[in-house]
């Protein structure tokens, strides 16, 4: 004669919500909020590992001796779901210009980034590695003048002029933890024409100044919606 | 469908009697914080929506290797019989230790994943401090692991001391750490888990996948709640202390050392990925670097809360002094070398 535990019911129940998670966040394409390119196959492996768990321990769940589910396990349970639900509830969120004060620069070095500055069209992380290296500083010199198209979010630091923002991006190498930021310094927009935290394309003349670029603007900003993958990954 | 409801009111290990009123405040917690989550639009508050971002990226980055390390800790404990590793524990630990570290080298996961494989391994009868050298060793020593500590380095003149420098010295620490555990015996290392909690995941006469199931819910539910916290104050950590902090100290010889290393601990990173992080700190020297590469997989925020919820009192204090001493010391050698 066997009955229901309700502690491995529970259980069980808790690793289906994680699995819901994970399954949601891929299906969702929310996997890019949190994890990099190089990390996103996480996601998928941890839905079927959760899914698996979860079928397994709700088809185990019939024991002839069911031990009771007590107040502090109940309690620790719904401790370990709590990041389940908030996670889902909440609207889809990129880290901000908050964060963007907070950040090490990102290190071009990392890279071998004159190599990809010297042809073909530039983009943020090529622009944000030459930053940090002479080599690929040179590379950019090179450039200098060339019209680029850049997308990110819109920070602004102290000292910066009315007509002037910073165009940010954050790069990743696995999560959202280990973010590092992008900056070149946008000038020539009207002011006004941006606020704080605005995901922005800007296009206009790139000029290397040292361990800066500046990005001379076109006209003004245009408006984006936030990028389905909203970091970078170099 | 018979259900246990009588049971649990004349159960001895029930904390309350007749039907407990818990599974309702649990539920109406998670509902409330569903309902701010969604409505209360936290995310319009920079340091609240930082916060929420990391805390969330973290966990989704290591539940998967959590579960990863249960499902092999768990397939050990079912299919691996407890003699064998009776045998290994035989051997002199002066053997034990170093090949412990080498059998890192075979199990390319994180930190989070290695916690639960090691407890899992001195619960079976592994000397404990093989156990834990292997815990500390594989998660730096493993072919990703060395991989990205290459490629974030790559193009630089110290891309060999770095990579070299962090196996190296990752196998001495662990190694090292072993070695003063001594002889600790696995109930004094373990922390015994909760009586009801152990009680209901398995039964020894279950079938064999049941408790497979059985070890691979509870090692998941145990380390879960650990993560949780860790995870939470290293998030804080990342919302609130700029890493522009340690700067300042970047060219002092030995604080510069233990600067990293204590960034290292408040940042939690992934060591698959801390590599990259390391490396725009180029105001730091090469030592600087090795210190924050070998002491972060090892001591962490995170990994503290895991620690504290795996291992007996006065484990953590002394993998923390361990590990920071001997990362300071071999890394104080190669900045007098390496600068």
């Amino acid at each position: 004669m066997t009955r229901w535990s309700h502690a491995r019911i529970a259980a069980g129940l808790v690793l289906a919500a994680w699995a819901a998670l994970f399954w949601f966040l891929w299906l969702d394409g929310r996997t890019m909020l949190y994890l990099s390119t190089r990390t996103a196959w996480l996601i998928p492996m941890g839905a079927v590992i959760a899914t698996a768990a979860a079928i397994g321990r709700l088809a185990s769940a019939r024991v002839p001796d069911p031990e009771p589910l007590g107040d502090r396990e109940t309690w620790m349970l719904g401790i370990v779901v709590l990041p389940v639900v908030i996670l889902l509830a909440l609207p889809p969120v990129t880290l901000g210009a908050y964060a963007a004060g907070k950040r090490s620069s990102f290190s071009g070095s990392t890279l071998g980034a004159s190599a990809r500055i010297v042809s073909g069209p530039i983009d943020f992380v090529d622009i944000a590695a030459s930053q940090t290296t002479k080599e690929g500083q040179t590379a950019l010199r090179a450039r200098a003048g060339e019209v680029v198209t850049l997308e990110g979010f819109v920070t602004v630091e102290p000292g910066d002029g009315p007509d002037e923002f910073r165009l940010t991006r954050f790069i990743i190498t696995c999560c959202v933890a280990d973010a590092t930021i992008a900056q070149v310094r946008v000038v020539g927009a009207p002011p006004g024409s941006v606020t704080t935290d605005e995901w922005v394309s800007v296009t206009g003349r790139m000029y290397p100044l040292g361990n800066d670029v500046l990005i001379a603007a076109n006209g003004a900003p245009h408006q984006i919606p936030v990028p389905d993958n909203p970091y970078l990954t170099p | 469908m018979a259900v246990d409801l009588d049971r649990r009111a004349t159960s001895p290990g029930t904390p309350t009697a007749g039907r407990s009123r818990s599974p309702v405040y649990v539920i109406g917690m998670l509902v409330l914080a569903a309902l701010l989550a969604r409505f209360a639009d936290p995310i319009r508050i920079g340091w609240l929506r930082n916060l929420l971002v990391v805390f969330g990226s973290l966990l989704v980055e290591a539940m998967p290797f959590i579960m990863l390390g249960a499902t092999v800790s768990a397939a050990i404990e079912v299919l691996v019989p407890s003699s064998a590793f009776a045998k290994i524990g035989q051997l002199p630990r002066a053997l034990q230790m170093p090949a412990a570290a080498a059998a890192g080298v075979a199990f390319p996961v994180c930190e989070c994943g290695s916690v639960p494989v090691a407890r899992r391994l001195a619960a079976k009868g592994l000397a404990p401090s093989a156990a834990v050298t292997f815990m500390l060793a594989a998660p730096i020593v493993n072919p990703v692991v060395v991989a990205s500590t290459f490629v974030a380095y790559r193009g630089r003149s110290d891309l060999w001391v770095m990579v070299i420098g962090r196996f190296t010295l990752g196998f001495i620490v662990a190694i090292t750490v072993g070695w003063v555990l001594g002889r600790v015996r696995s109930g004094e290392l373990l922390r015994a888990r909760d009586a009801g909690t152990e009680a209901h995941e398995v039964h020894a006469d279950e079938a064999r996948w049941a408790r497979f199931f059985g070890h691979l819910t509870g090692d998941v539910i145990f380390m879960t709640r650990f993560l949780i916290v860790g995870a939470a104050i290293a998030a804080a950590v990342q919302t609130f202390v700029p890493n522009s902090v340690v700067d300042r100290v970047a060219h002092l010889p030995v604080i510069s050392l233990i600067a990293m290393m204590a960034l290292a601990f408040l940042m939690s990173l992934c060591s698959e990925s801390d590599a990259f992080v390391a490396a725009s700190f180029v105001s730091f020297g090469p030592a600087a670097q090795l210190a924050f590469l070998v002491s972060g997989p090892m001591i962490d925020t995170k990994l503290s809360a895991l620690y504290v919820g795996t291992y007996e009192r006065g484990f953590l204090r002394v993998v923390i002094i361990a590990v920071a001493a001997t990362t300071l010391v071999a890394t104080m050698w190669v900045q007098v070398v390496f600068g």
